[in-house]
């Protein structure tokens, strides 16, 4: 069981509130610009769609000093009953503290779910409190499948601009789907609803104070609800445009956390997962329909550059991650003329073989992991070069073709992974 | 003069005899003690490679990452580990028992010389193994950092980093040893200072432009595309 992290501020505010159905939390650090926005279409579209049932919205605050907490309760309810004018807002309330334990969503998470534990609440919805294209209904298509369907796990499934989101789609969306047969488009979006059973599984765990308590509870949660069989489905959310943030975050770090998160939990399933073969998709909410995305600046020359004086200086971290052929396909490709082009046999092996070395701790799992950065900016690159004139439809055929790859050579994963549970 | 050769003989011959009686028996008794010093240590290792599990010992290998550094190829486990240890340590025992059998002044003082040093070598060991450990750790650290981070000559930054923290253990595995102290710490002291007193010039009067061009070339490219770019990765 987590430890409860829940403060007596949180109790006495739970206490008052007694039981709830809904729990709607936004862990926040720093959001002041939109939190109220994030907050105001909580406060909406709780009160549209539920308005019958006894709701509650928390703001986990990371300890922001740009005022956000004072933000979210500022969110000013006149604007709420403006918009909703049929509808009274009796039943919602807003709690907002700082939640303790390693600063990290996971942290915000983890007291969320307490909370919504404590309130006996049936469903929970948890959006990031940086998004500028929420709207009420996403509340709707967050809670709806739990409470009217049945359904443990809401996923979102967003329209993203083809070069948003790379890592999802080069790395967790295919592993994910190759690895658990479900294909769950957005599995580390963000946005998440949750069912009352699959909070207390998670609260059961005891690895909250662990690196999944950062960039890795996205997966983490994801990764649980499928491999452990509870019921999955994804709702589409619409475009997901958000405010940029954290220019300080550098990109090997983040695919340490992300990537490490997801390897982590691979050894974890390795049960589930080994045998399981192809993949069927997850039902899906919501009424699709395309919108207008922000353009996404990809500097090529950059990570090519990068690329090639990664594959010059990392050779030695890179012998003991890849297996040789992979290995030498890679410095093939450094040393090519012409157009850059990385095909998705290889890029599933590179991802495969380092799966596999951080398993066998073959190097320290940080070097490995932030070792990736320049061969996933070499994936990246021919990416871009390659769906440079393509539509977004088009596009999600070759990442369907990509995640295909994954799929079809599972087996060789499979048997790298069994060896070395062998030696 | 044949009676002087025919007494220089049996002098020879009587020294040698003598030689016989005195050094054979030991040489043969500690060559009887050093077989059977190589049986028992045989056995040992072959009964230890089949009892011995050390289950948590080979994680500590493996995580720490020495089941590589000691093998490159990682299959190092601890049982090997123990029971080469096992096969060694009787060896050494059964070596110094068969020199003590000769029980001269010099024996004795080799054998009470090494049971002397030999906690201080397998302590200066120890150091060396730990400072090659950190020194491949935080070289690889800085070889990864210096790619990712686009600084120049990476290999070269890791190689420093790694040869600086291997002359360190090698200070203290000598000052532990009592071995040439002062020249090593003299060579140390040199070292460091004169490292310092390098970069600083380095930076204070050669390097100055370049540095802050490259500070202010870096701080611009991270200005124009590292945000955008980087959060867009989720």
């Amino acid at each position: 069981m987590a430890t409860a992290i829940v403060s007596g501020e949180a109790l006495r505010a739970s206490e008052a509130i007694g039981e709830a159905d809904i729990v709607v939390g936004i862990p926040s650090f720093n959001n002041a610009r939109t939190i109220a926005h994030v907050t105001a279409a909580a406060c909406a579209g709780l009160a549209k769609y539920f308005p019958h049932l006894r709701s509650v919205i928390i703001n986990s605050d990371g300890g922001s000093t740009d005022g956000t907490p004072e933000a979210v309760l500022s969110a000013r309810l006149e604007d709420a009953r403006l918009l909703l004018l049929a509808t009274p807002l009796s039943g919602v309330h807003r709690l907002s503290f700082p939640y303790h334990g390693i600063p990290g969503k996971g942290s915000a998470f983890r007291l969320i779910f307490q909370m919504a534990a404590r309130l006996n609440a049936k469903a929970c919805a948890v959006v990031d409190s940086d998004l500028r294209s929420i709207t009420p209904e996403w509340f709707d298509l967050l809670l709806r499948p739990i409470l009217g369907a049945g359904f443990d796990f809401v996923a979102p499934y967003y329209h993203r601009h083809k070069y948003d989101g790379t890592i999802t789609n080069s790395i967790v969306y295919p592993l994910t789907r190759a690895l658990y047969g479900l294909r769950v488009r957005q599995p580390i979006g963000g946005e998440f609803g949750v069912s009352q059973r699959l909070i207390a599984r998670y609260l059961e765990r005891d690895d909250w104070d662990t690196d999944v308590a950062r960039y890795g509870i996205d997966i983490w949660m994801t990764t649980i609800a499928i491999a452990e069989g509870y019921r999955v489905c994804q709702s589409f959310l619409g475009a997901k445009l958000h405010d940029a943030k954290d220019p300080g975050s550098d990109l090997s770090a983040m695919l340490h956390q992300v990537v490490g998160s997801v390897f982590l939990l691979m050894e974890e399933y390795q049960d589930v997962w080994m045998g399981r073969a192809e993949s069927r998709p997850a039902d899906l909410f919501g009424f699709r329909f395309d919108v207008g995305l922000d353009p996404v600046e990809v500097n090529l020359e950059r990570m090519l550059t990068a690329f090639r004086h990664g594959c010059e200086d990392l050779a030695e971290v890179w012998s003991l991650a890849l297996a040789p052929p992979t290995h030498e396909a890679i410095r093939e490709l450094a040393r090519g003329a012409g157009a850059f082009h990385m095909d998705d046999a290889l890029w599933a092996r590179v991802v495969m073989d380092f799966a596999c070395a951080h398993r066998q701790r073959r190097i320290g799992r940080g070097h490995l992991l932030r070792s990736l950065t320049p061969l996933y900016l070499a994936r990246v690159a021919s990416f871009v070069i390659e769906t440079r004139s393509m539509v977004s439809a088009e596009v999600e055929d070759r990442i369907e073709q990509l995640c295909q790859c994954f799929e079809n050579d599972k087996p060789y994963l499979e048997s790298r992974w069994a060896r070395r549970s062998k030696s | 003069m044949i009676e002087t050769m025919r007494q220089v003989l049996q002098d020879v011959l009587g020294q040698l005899k003598h030689q016989i009686t005195t050094y054979l028996p030991p040489l043969l008794a500690a060559l009887i003690i050093l077989s059977g010093a190589y049986l028992a240590a045989v056995v040992a290792r072959w009964a230890l490679q089949r009892i011995f599990k050390g289950v948590a010992f080979d994680r500590f290998l493996r995580r720490s990452g020495l089941a590589f550094m000691i093998d490159g190829t990682g299959r190092l486990r601890a049982t090997r580990l123990v029971a080469q240890t096992a096969y060694w340590l009787i060896l050494l025992a059964g070596f110094l028992t068969g020199l003590s059998v000769f029980n001269t002044d010099i024996t004795t003082q080799m054998i009470q010389s090494f049971v002397l040093v030999l906690p201080k070598l397998a302590v200066a060991g120890l150091i060396l193994l730990a400072g090659f450990w950190l020194s491949q750790y935080l070289g690889r650290s800085a070889l990864v950092w210096s790619v990712n981070e686009d600084i120049p000559h990476p290999r070269r930054v890791a190689g420093a980093a790694r040869l600086l923290i291997m002359f360190v253990a090698v200070v203290a595995a000598a000052d532990h040893l009592n071995f040439a102290r002062s020249v090593f710490l003299a060579a140390f002291i040199i070292l460091i200072g004169g490292l310092a007193v390098t970069v600083s010039l380095a930076l204070g009067l050669g390097g100055r432009d370049a540095v802050r061009r490259y500070f202010q070339e870096k701080a611009q490219r991270d200005e124009d595309s590292a945000p955008r770019s980087l959060w867009n990765h989720l």
